[in-house]
């Protein structure tokens, strides 16, 4: 076992460092819990407290239901007085991320298998065009694309959030090459049966994949989640939002006194969690998926 | 019963029309396979690329037609000085984020490389902020680094009895900022693809030189570092091809801020330069054509490092 040759002092020497390192990772994050549960005379209390004294629901909603112009205006209100609050931006980031993530894999992972499997003409120039297009950074694509949707009416849609977003070169790649190693013979032992190509797909072809299907869901889902370029462009409106958009805007709108922190963390940390939580859950496939996209990469 | 022509004539061609209908069929389930996939990038990912070359040259300011303009808009980038003080900014932070970003990765798996408890939860501490959104810890760090004096990174700065800082405002704070925030997101996951690296490599090399007597430092120089060769050289490229993309957290930073560039144009990396002339001003041609120049330079980088890994053998 490498490393069994060195000295108890190095091995402890390196690890406690390390682990305070680590604990200085969730520093940041203990800030942002921190802040969203402090009052604002809390917040600008000089130095900051480490623990909160007195803690309070505020940054999320005003318990005690005031009206404006005396409200706090805390993030939850932003649901019920305005009308599309921050449950909406997050509604609208679930929807739009699920759906991009079930259809571009879909639509990839049939795709790889024509070109991994089916003798179609023209599949090499395909693939190469794929491959080649995962070098043009998305900077290239997005001035046409923004004016594709606006001619097409789609700016301020969901359909405009979501269909550019399917064709994903990469999963297709990477699919593909996964696909590769399934056994042609068992393939065309279907076909023999008279299986459809659709029906191979569909039984054979997809429960053989799901290890490579896991890692792309897990890398598409963050993307979708986290992508905030195009829904900058596309979106201008409160209604179609999605959760780093609205971040965002809280974000230039309200940093300007001491108080009104306290509800950016509380989006900041209400913006965090689902991800968190999906990754603490989906660990190993994590990080199997990072290094299975690692070695074929 | 006798073979003779009519007979087995028949039979043949049948069987082979039998299997002509179901080639086609078969070839007709893939095209509708591939149709959906193809048709999509055909219309977001193949035509803009053809599409914004042509824009590049041309005058397009997103209301009238543009004009063919040639390449005065590439002429132009050259004497335009924020697009220069971009690329400087953008190699800056391009080269520091890159070589800490890929030293740190490697020294925390080579820390934690041991399959231990307290080894798994310090991995997934350090990976944590990988997974959460890049505003959220942006709009996180923009608040620890407040010039007010409760602000987190001021706190820290008194108790060692230095002076505040207003960061946000000193041009010499800029980079190191986006650095450290952009460190802070992305060690964990270069660790992590490190870590799948080191286990590749079989413990016979490293036990057969630790009996003849070599360190662990030398263990590490002359055997591990250049089996991770291969590894370097995809995390080094990646993070080159993604680090001069930044754009989220100059945005949400400094958008408000010397029109986008932040104090002195200081911050102003190339992406949202580009998102300043394209979405702020509407001069979409020249904004087409600094993709193209950002495309270029990415391009060449990959290849010289995909150059200088194969020469060094």
């Amino acid at each position: 076992m490498v490393g069994s040759n060195r000295s108890p002092w190095l091995k402890y020497g390196i690890r406690i460092p390390v682990f305070l390192l680590a604990l200085t990772m969730l520093l940041p994050y203990y800030w942002m819990v921190l802040g969203s549960f402090k009052t604002v005379p809390e917040l600008v209390k000089v130095p900051p407290s480490f623990f909160i004294t007195d803690p309070t629901l505020n940054n999320f909603y005003d318990p005690l239901g005031n009206k404006p112009p005396n409200h706090i205006l805390g993030l939850f209100q932003r649901l019920t007085d305005a009308p599309f609050g921050f449950l909406t931006f997050f509604l609208n980031s679930l929807f739009v991320t699920v759906t991009i993530t079930v259809l571009s894999l879909l639509i990839a992972s049939s795709a790889a298998y024509v070109l991994a499997k089916l003798q179609l003409p023209g599949r090499e120039i395909i693939f190469i065009v794929v491959v080649a297009s995962m070098m043009v950074p998305w900077q290239v694509l997005f001035i046409p694309n923004f004016l594709t949707i606006k001619d097409l009416g789609w700016i301020n849609t969901y359909q405009g959030l979501i269909i550019p977003a399917l064709p994903k070169a990469f999963a297709v790649f990477f699919l593909r090459q996964y696909m590769k190693s399934l056994p042609d013979e068992m393939l065309e032992a279907a076909r023999i049966d008279g299986a459809s190509e659709f029906r191979i797909f569909g039984q054979i072809v997809l429960p053989l994949i799901i290890p490579a299907l896991s890692a792309m869901t897990i890398f598409t889902v963050l993307g979708e989640w986290n992508n905030f370029v195009w829904p900058l462009i596309v979106v201008q409106d409160a209604e179609h939002g999605t959760l780093p958009l609205a971040l965002s805007r809280l974000n230039s709108t309200i940093f300007s006194g001491p108080g009104t922190q306290g509800v950016l963390m509380a989006a900041s940390l209400l913006a965090s969690i689902p991800t968190v939580i999906m990754f603490l859950a989906f660990q190993k496939q994590f990080v199997e998926g990072i290094a299975l996209t690692g070695q074929k990469g | 019963m006798a073979i003779s022509e009519s007979n087995v004539r028949p039979d043949f061609t049948k069987r082979t029309l039998n299997a002509r209908v179901a080639l086609f069929r078969r070839m007709g389930a893939g095209y509708i396979m591939i149709a959906p996939f193809l048709i999509l990038f055909l219309v977001f990912a193949v035509w803009p690329i053809i599409n914004s070359l042509y824009l590049s040259f041309t005058d397009f300011n997103g209301v009238k037609a543009g004009e063919f303009i040639g390449t005065k808009n590439y002429e132009r980038m050259w004497g335009d000085e924020r697009f220069i003080k971009a690329l400087t900014n953008t190699a800056s932070y391009v080269v520091l984020i890159v070589s800490l970003n890929t030293v740190c990765g490697l020294a925390l798996a080579m820390a934690l490389r041991a399959p231990s408890l307290l080894n798994q939860i310090c991995r997934a501490l350090f990976f944590l902020p990988a997974v959460t959104s890049t505003i959220a810890v942006t709009v996180l760090w923009r608040t620890i680094f407040t010039s007010a004096d409760y602000g987190l990174a001021n706190t820290i700065l008194h108790f060692f009895g230095l002076k505040t800082i207003v960061f946000f405002s000193s041009p010499e704070w800029s980079i190191p900022i986006l650095v450290i925030i952009s460190l802070w997101g992305g060690m964990g996951g270069t660790m992590i693809i490190f870590l799948a690296g080191l286990q590749s490599i079989s413990s016979d090399m490293t036990e057969a030189a630790a009996i003849d007597g070599a360190t662990s430092v030398q263990r590490f120089w002359y055997i591990i570092l250049p089996l991770l060769k291969p590894t370097t050289i995809y995390i080094v490229i990646t993070g080159l091809i993604g680090a001069f993309q930044v754009f989220d957290m100059v945005y949400l930073i400094y958008s408000t801020v010397g029109n986008i560039g932040g104090p002195l144009d200081s911050a102003l990396t190339i992406v949202p330069y580009l998102y300043d002339r394209g979405f702020t001003r509407f001069q979409l041609g020249y904004a087409s054509s600094i993709a193209w120049v950002l495309f270029g330079i990415i391009f060449i980088m990959t290849m010289i490092n995909l150059r200088l890994g194969r020469d060094n053998k």
